[in-house]
């Protein structure tokens, strides 16, 4: 008896691992299928300008303006993933004059791909801050936003009583990028 | 990306588990026992290992979910289920795989007939891989930070280690007296691939804070540092060659090396009550070949472009500036690991006499003559946050004269209810051995959080021949 049970041992042993091998169906190939589709949010742009730098005569005239490079489409990570952008502007104004904001998106060639313009009120007392409509930017518009390189702002102010060094108050701009990706894996 | 999903699809089908040998640890008819316990009481006249055959051990862990929960065949998006994952495990939990191959071994008897000295060597190669869950970087991957206003994601997450390497060694132990047997081992490491990733910190935050000049106040400050030895050169684009013969021949002939004890004992405070105690690989490894050290450190606050109406020729570029706070820089130093350090402990009582004992006395003297056993075992492991930590208790016994079994129960992070088995018999001078752990898992082992598995061959000629 003894003996028969050392020689059943191999099976019994080979059972084991039989009996190891049983697992559910298991699909590799579904990691090709890996999607991610993360949304991140950014600060885009922002400037806080006190009333008394901005010296004019009272006319309505273009009073400041300057670009600044905007290379996150130079990133192929941005550029080849990204599906869809949000972009979202807000203008205070404490200054008793209006506004009016030019964002401008330059491409490679320095020509303008997009304009948009922000208008806000002069002060009249209360609360002054203005948050426009979100500008989407879907498909080709997209495709154009892909090609910024720089941005540019201009700020040009309406007639009324000329600012000088002792005026008073604000104009600022907050403003912040949704951009909705789909990376996918190869 | 190909070399991801390689490196993911080998962790999950070689994962064997935690490297908990706990079926294997004072099976003293196994020589290959006095490898978690070098002063474990074992004899023999002369052993040897069949080459190849004598030590294949597997052990796959994952705390928090199954090879089933990922690639389950079930119709259920993979994305869903990456996201699942994700949702249920935290920062603490994690993949570890641990697979060693005997390539030989052996071992004598020293000093003559009456002599209670023994030495013991072989070479194995073992590989070993160790990742915490990034929850959050996952998080930030998987859904973006819209929606985690105020939370900071921590750096930290990125935890991970591996290593192939081969150990050479040499071991000695010695019946000191009826009650006491010391032993030692002495190891040289040679790792053909080591990455380490493991003191990381820092965090990527978003928030809205008031006072602050635009709407989001973002910062990252990072501490991240990834050393690698042995690989930098397969990440270059001119590498023609095979990765895995490369990898195989640097582990065996062109490693860095290291150095590496094991101490360990069992005492006999009775003839039937036996405790144990072992250190294993206390060592360490001075990386030193196709040494890369990446570094990602600084810190950079982003509040977005801000044009300059006084000075409209002085454009600042964000990304630049980015580059600049948190370089990427890379090392060339070399840099020492320590092999993760394993500490078992056991006590033991034994009853029952066996029937075998007075009609032949060619047992080891260890069994004493008794047919039972039982006790608990402890087990400890260094792991990079905390320490990985088992208790197990079991039952031996000698069902035939050449047939001992061993069935435990194990208690431990990746299981409450781990069960294995162990057998272990000789047929002539040859011994075979097989060791199944978690074995309620493997009627579905796909499902398994943790699956370890070791088997082997030895021709034996024992103490009293």
């Amino acid at each position: 008896m003894k003996l028969n049970f050392i020689r059943r041992m191999p099976k019994i042993l080979g059972a084991v691992f039989l009996f190891a091998s049983c697992s559910s169906d298991l699909d590799f190939d579904q990691i090709d299928d890996l999607k991610l589709e993360p949304v991140y949010v950014a600060n885009l742009a922002y400037f806080d300008v006190p009333a008394n730098k901005f010296a004019d005569n009272g006319n309505a005239e273009e009073i400041a303006a300057d670009e600044q490079p905007f290379k996150v489409f130079k990133q192929k990570f941005f550029k080849d993933n990204l599906v869809k952008a949000e972009c979202d502007f807000e203008l205070e104004n404490t200054i008793n004059r209006a506004f009016s904001l030019d964002v401008l998106l330059f491409d490679n060639n320095n020509q303008v791909l997009e304009t948009i313009t922000l208008d806000i009120p002069a002060y009249s007392g209360g609360s002054n801050i203005i948050k426009y409509q979100t500008e989407v930017f879907e498909n080709q518009r997209l495709a154009v936003l892909k090609q910024t390189v720089k941005i540019g702002f201009t700020v040009r102010i309406a007639s009324g009583a000329p600012l000088n060094s002792s005026s008073s108050g604000n104009l600022k701009l907050r403003s912040s990028a949704t951009a909705y990706m789909l990376i996918e894996v190869e | 990306m190909r070399k991801i999903h390689l490196i993911i699809l080998i962790a999950f089908q070689l994962s064997s588990f935690a490297q908990n040998k706990e079926i294997l640890y004072n099976f003293t008819s196994i020589p290959q026992s006095s490898l978690v316990n070098p002063g474990a009481d074992v004899s023999y006249k002369y052993y040897f290992g069949i080459p190849l055959l004598s030590g294949v051990s597997v052990n796959l862990g994952s705390s928090s979910f199954s090879a089933y929960d990922l690639f389950a065949n079930n119709g259920i998006d993979f994305n869903d289920k990456v996201r699942d994952i994700v949702n249920k495990s935290s920062d603490k939990d994690k993949t570890h795989v641990n697979q060693q191959l005997e390539l030989f071994s052996g071992g004598f008897r020293v000093g003559g007939e009456r002599s209670k000295s023994y030495i013991s060597f072989g070479l194995y190669q073992e590989f070993d891989f160790l990742m915490y869950v990034p929850k959050d970087l996952a998080i930030l991957g998987l859904d973006g930070n819209r929606d985690y206003i105020g939370k900071a994601f921590d750096i930290s997450d990125f935890n991970l280690r591996a290593e192939v390497l081969s150990v050479l060694h040499v071991g000695f132990h010695k019946k000191v007296s009826d009650k006491l047997v010391l032993g030692g081992r002495a190891k040289i490491y040679s790792s053909g691939a080591n990455i380490s990733s493991t003191r990381n910190s820092g965090f990527i935050y978003t928030g809205q804070t008031a006072g602050t000049p635009n709407i989001y106040s973002q910062t990252i400050a990072s501490n991240l540092e990834i050393r690698s030895s042995g690989i930098a050169t397969f990440t270059k684009d001119e590498y023609r060659g095979s990765e895995t013969e490369d990898i195989l021949h640097n582990t065996f002939f062109n490693g860095s090396l290291g150095l590496g004890f094991d101490a360990g004992l069992t005492y006999y405070f009775k003839d039937n009550l036996q405790f144990t105690a072992s250190i294993v690989d206390l060592g360490f490894v001075r990386q030193s070949k196709d040494i890369e050290t990446l570094t990602y450190k600084g810190t950079y606050t982003y509040e977005g472009v801000n044009p300059n109406f006084e000075n409209p020729d002085a454009p600042r570029n964000v990304l630049a500036e980015f580059d600049k706070a948190i370089p990427r820089d890379t090392l060339y130093n070399k840099y020492t690991t320590w092999r993760p350090v394993k500490f078992y402990s056991s006590l033991q009582y034994s009853f029952g006499e066996s029937r075998y004992g007075e009609e032949c006395n060619c047992r080891a003297p260890s069994k004493r003559g008794y047919a039972n056993s039982i006790g608990g075992q402890l087990f400890i492991m260094s792991m990079p946050k905390q320490p990985f930590v088992a208790v197990t208790a079991f039952y031996k016994r000698s069902i035939f004269e050449n047939l001992d079994f061993k069935a435990t129960y194990t208690f431990d992070a990746y299981s409450s209810k781990n069960i294995g088995l162990g057998l272990s018999g000789n047929i002539g001078k040859f011994n075979i051995y097989a060791l199944v752990d978690n074995v309620l898992e493997y009627k579905d082992v796909s499902k398994a959080n943790s699956v370890a598995f070791q088997f082997g061959l030895n021709f034996i000629v024992p103490d009293s021949d």
